[in-house]
């Protein structure tokens, strides 16, 4: 088993967990990831909950990493992170262009020591623009795109979601990708760009591209989940143990011969007997019989038929039901870990299958400054009297 | 000026959304995509009609910007001719790229282990609906997975409906993590001259976009990662959404005692600065729902306009919450090409659409045409790329290999 990105030198100067995620990535398929933490700085978890015991965000958002710990305020930290990046492929970051300007870490400073440097950044809105050194906060790149009003109920506030930064995250990577291609070809490096805006942005692919061509108020107001425009997709019904249930089969002539007899109706009920009426005239009373039919039976029954029928739809469940799936399990998507203090834990896994040179655990989430020696002793070849002199004057830790 | 993925040739045999969106990540950096649709009717993608129960209009918006920057082939591959072609393409090929269903590809002959040995280089990429392991077999859409991730349940406030996140949420990710792993693929051939088989599946995809919350559930095994949560009851009521006289904003401030101070000074007269419940971090969290009732009423007596002025100054931060409406006039947005203008063809005109959500500074991705019409490529790629002479041109259509 090989490894996608053997021998790639990432600095990772990221703060924020979509960032991070980013650098995981390409930890994941084998690059060689130094992750600059600051020595001093805030801990980068909100402030607003119980700290928990064991961190599981920064397991996940850390992971396949070396950690060096700096103290990027002093200028014998600020030279080691030079050093690093003068012999890095890819340095990527997330931290606001002025703080970047100020430490000399911003591209220009960066791709003078390393001209064919790949310098990718994510920040909360883009790098043109009134409004590029907005904090990178997901929740204001959501406020700004649209959907919060729309996601909910009628009547009820708007939703913040959460998970337009991992559009981001992978989009960042993705970026790195394409530019290493283009390096490979030319010798040349380049600047990679992407926000938690376009992150958000690209989320709400469909909705946002139907508004900007069609228009008008049913994309700015939240629709009643009885006022769909086709009642066998994008719908759900409750059930009778009360969960909910869901369907999407947009071309429902392909799929009412099945369908019709498990809610209870007619194949040739004239009412709903053709496409154009079940999306068209007959389209909200439909949905008021489907809504009836399938709280007649409880949700277990409706996957089971479901299935046998082998129809789009499904039951909505939570977070219990993907932590006990097999499937989930053997494909990777989530992990048993046995973490040397804590014992088993589980985690996020691979969301990507590959057969050669697939994404693995090479090693947990570092501790602070846990490889700060073997990264400038390997890498930048400190000898150990200057690593000593280094940590005495507080520059590393 | 030269494009990243110059000189990567895609067959992109997808349908609907995920597949064509991961190509279109591709198309958008210059790899030269074929799109191989059915000669009848294409992609299904084609058939949209209606969004929302609104008619698409008069250009297909759905099938036309995901489609972008693509060729398109016409090839029925049920036949043994069409087939033919497809293996001479995959020969000629970089990736292959598919979200059709196994027994689909099994049939039509179009399997890892047959393109592999017609390409060794090749990069086989699915997009499947539960991954590539294991025993579920169920039909697949965006929605009915992100159902299954518990994405849903816990958006809303408590006892209402579940939420889906957006038309297209969950194949837009399933297609980024799509285009991701072919150029890992693609870097590793690099090194190794080996091609390989990838699937990024929409399960997966979405358990990842999940990561926020999921992360959590899966440590603590807490529903408060996995259930709805009202916004009259968060962690941090400084940091949550809040109507005022005529909108909605999100107001995020740290639960410190500075955070608390200065918001209080832009509440004038009204702000309980001194009210005990309120005096400490941790009593801001205990009484989260008495502050939340409290700062309902006091914004709700201003325009967001004014709020914002007032918290620009003190150096709060807040957004108001827009919709698309201001999202397309968002300055912001055109400043970074994140929506384009381009020509469409079909209608003769101008028309807005989303645009380049990844920047490269040297090799920056364009739009340079939208979705390509049904097959209308098929013959020059045959003459050109696949090295077909005009007269068994004519003979594949006798066969009806191509329309």
């Amino acid at each position: 088993m090989t490894k996608s990105l053997d021998g790639l030198l990432v600095v990772d100067l990221t703060v924020e967990f979509w960032g991070s995620i980013a650098a995981a990535l390409l930890g994941d398929f084998g690059a060689n990831v130094v992750r600059i933490d600051a020595l001093g700085a805030p801990a980068a978890e909100p402030d607003d909950e119980p700290a928990p015991a064991w961190n599981a965000r920064a397991e996940l958002a850390q992971r396949n990493k070396a950690s060096l710990a700096v103290d990027v305020m002093s200028e014998p930290g600020r030279a080691i992170v030079r050093a690093l990046a003068a012999k890095a492929d890819v340095v990527l970051t997330d931290r606001p262009f002025a703080q970047l300007q100020t430490l000399g870490f911003d591209y220009d400073s960066l791709a003078g020591l390393k001209p064919d440097l790949i310098y990718a950044q994510g920040s909360g809105f883009g790098p043109e623009g009134p409004d590029r050194a907005l904090p990178a906060l997901d929740e204001l790149a959501a406020a700004r795109t649209g959907m919060m009003p729309i996601l909910p109920q009628p009547g009820r506030p708007p939703v913040y979601p959460g998970h337009g930064q991992m559009y981001t995250a992978v989009m960042l990577a993705f970026g790195v990708l394409a530019a290493l291609r283009h390096r490979r070809r030319t010798g040349e490096g380049q600047q990679v760009d992407t926000s938690l805006l376009a992150g958000n942005m690209y989320g709400a692919s469909l909705d946002l591209q139907a508004f900007l061509a069609i228009g008008g108020e049913r994309f700015l107001h939240p629709i009643s989940r009885l006022d769909a425009g086709n009642p066998m997709s994008g719908t759900m019904y409750m059930s009778e143990d009360g969960l909910w249930v869901t369907l999407t089969m947009p071309d429902t002539d392909r799929w009412w011969p099945a369908f019709a007899p498990l809610v209870d109706l007619a194949v040739d009920d004239p009412r709903f007997d053709s496409h154009e009426k079940r999306c068209g005239e007959s389209r909200l009373e439909m949905m008021r019989v489907l809504e009836a039919a399938f709280r007649r039976r409880p949700a277990a029954h409706w996957r089971t038929v479901f299935l046998e029928k082998q129809l789009s739809a499904d039951v909505i469940e939570d977070y219990a039901f993907p932590a006990a799936d097999p499937q989930v399990y053997r494909n990777r998507y989530i992990v048993d870990l046995e973490h040397p203090s804590l014992g088993g834990v589980r985690s996020l896994g691979f969301p990507i299958f590959m057969s050669e040179s697939p994404a693995r655990l090479f090693r947990l989430a570092p501790c602070r400054g846990q490889h700060s020696f073997e990264v400038l002793h390997d890498i930048l070849g400190y000898g150990e009297d200057e690593i000593t002199a280094l940590r005495d004057a507080g520059a590393i830790g | 000026m030269a494009n990243a993925l110059d000189g990567i040739r895609v067959v992109d045999l997808t349908v609907w959304f995920q597949g064509p969106v991961a190509a279109q990540h591709l198309a958008d950096f210059g790899a030269e995509v074929i799109h191989v649709e059915r000669p009848k009717s294409g992609d299904q993608g084609r058939g949209v009609r209606s969004i929302k129960a609104l008619p698409v209009g008069d250009w297909n918006q759905y099938f036309l910007v995901i489609n972008r920057n693509k060729k398109s082939m016409a090839l029925d591959l049920k036949t043994q001719a069409g087939r033919d072609i497809m293996y001479r393409l995959v020969e000629r090929s970089d990736v292959f790229l598919s979200n059709l269903t196994a027994d689909n590809l099994e049939g039509w002959q179009l399997t890892y282990e047959k393109l592999a040995a017609v390409n060794p280089r090749l990069v086989y990429a699915t997009t499947t609906g539960y991954g590539h392991y294991g025993t579920t077999q169920k039909p697949s859409f965006d929605m009915t997975v992100q159902a299954l991730t518990g994405l849903m349940s816990r958006l809303g406030e408590p006892d209402e409906p579940p939420i889906y996140l957006g038309m297209g949420s969950g194949d837009a990710y399933g297609g980024l993590m799509a285009a991701f792993a072919i150029l890992l693929a693609l870097h590793h051939r690099e090194a190794t001259g080996k091609g390989q088989m990838i699937d990024a599946s929409l399960y997966g995809a979405q358990l990842f976009l999940a990561a926020p919350t999921l992360q959590a559930y899966l440590a603590t095994g807490s529903t408060r990662y996995s259930r709805q949560q009202s916004r009259t009851a968060p962690l941090n009521p400084l940091w949550n959404t809040y109507p005022t006289r005529d909108r909605w904003v999100f107001l995020c401030v740290p639960n410190t005692d500075e955070g608390w101070r200065r918001l209080c000074r832009s509440l004038g007269a009204a702000a309980p600065a001194t009210d005990p419940r309120f005096e400490s971090a941790q009593k801001r969290r205990e009484n989260a729902t008495a502050l939340v009732a409290l700062l309902d009423e006091i914004l709700r007596d201003q325009d967001a306009a004014e709020w914002m002025r007032r918290w620009r100054e003190l150096g709060i931060v807040a957004s108001p919450i827009a919709n698309l409406a201001e999202l397309a006039a968002d300055e912001q947005v055109w400043a970074n090409d994140y929506l384009m203008k381009t020509h469409c063809e079909e209608v003769q005109r101008e028309v807005t659409i989303r645009g380049l959500p990844v920047r490269l500074s040297r090799t920056p991705g364009s739009v340079r045409s939208l979705g390509p019409e049904l097959g209308q490529d098929t013959e020059l790629i045959l003459a050109e790329t696949l090295g077909y002479s005009w007269d068994e041109i004519a003979e594949l259509k006798a066969k009806g290999a191509i329309p």
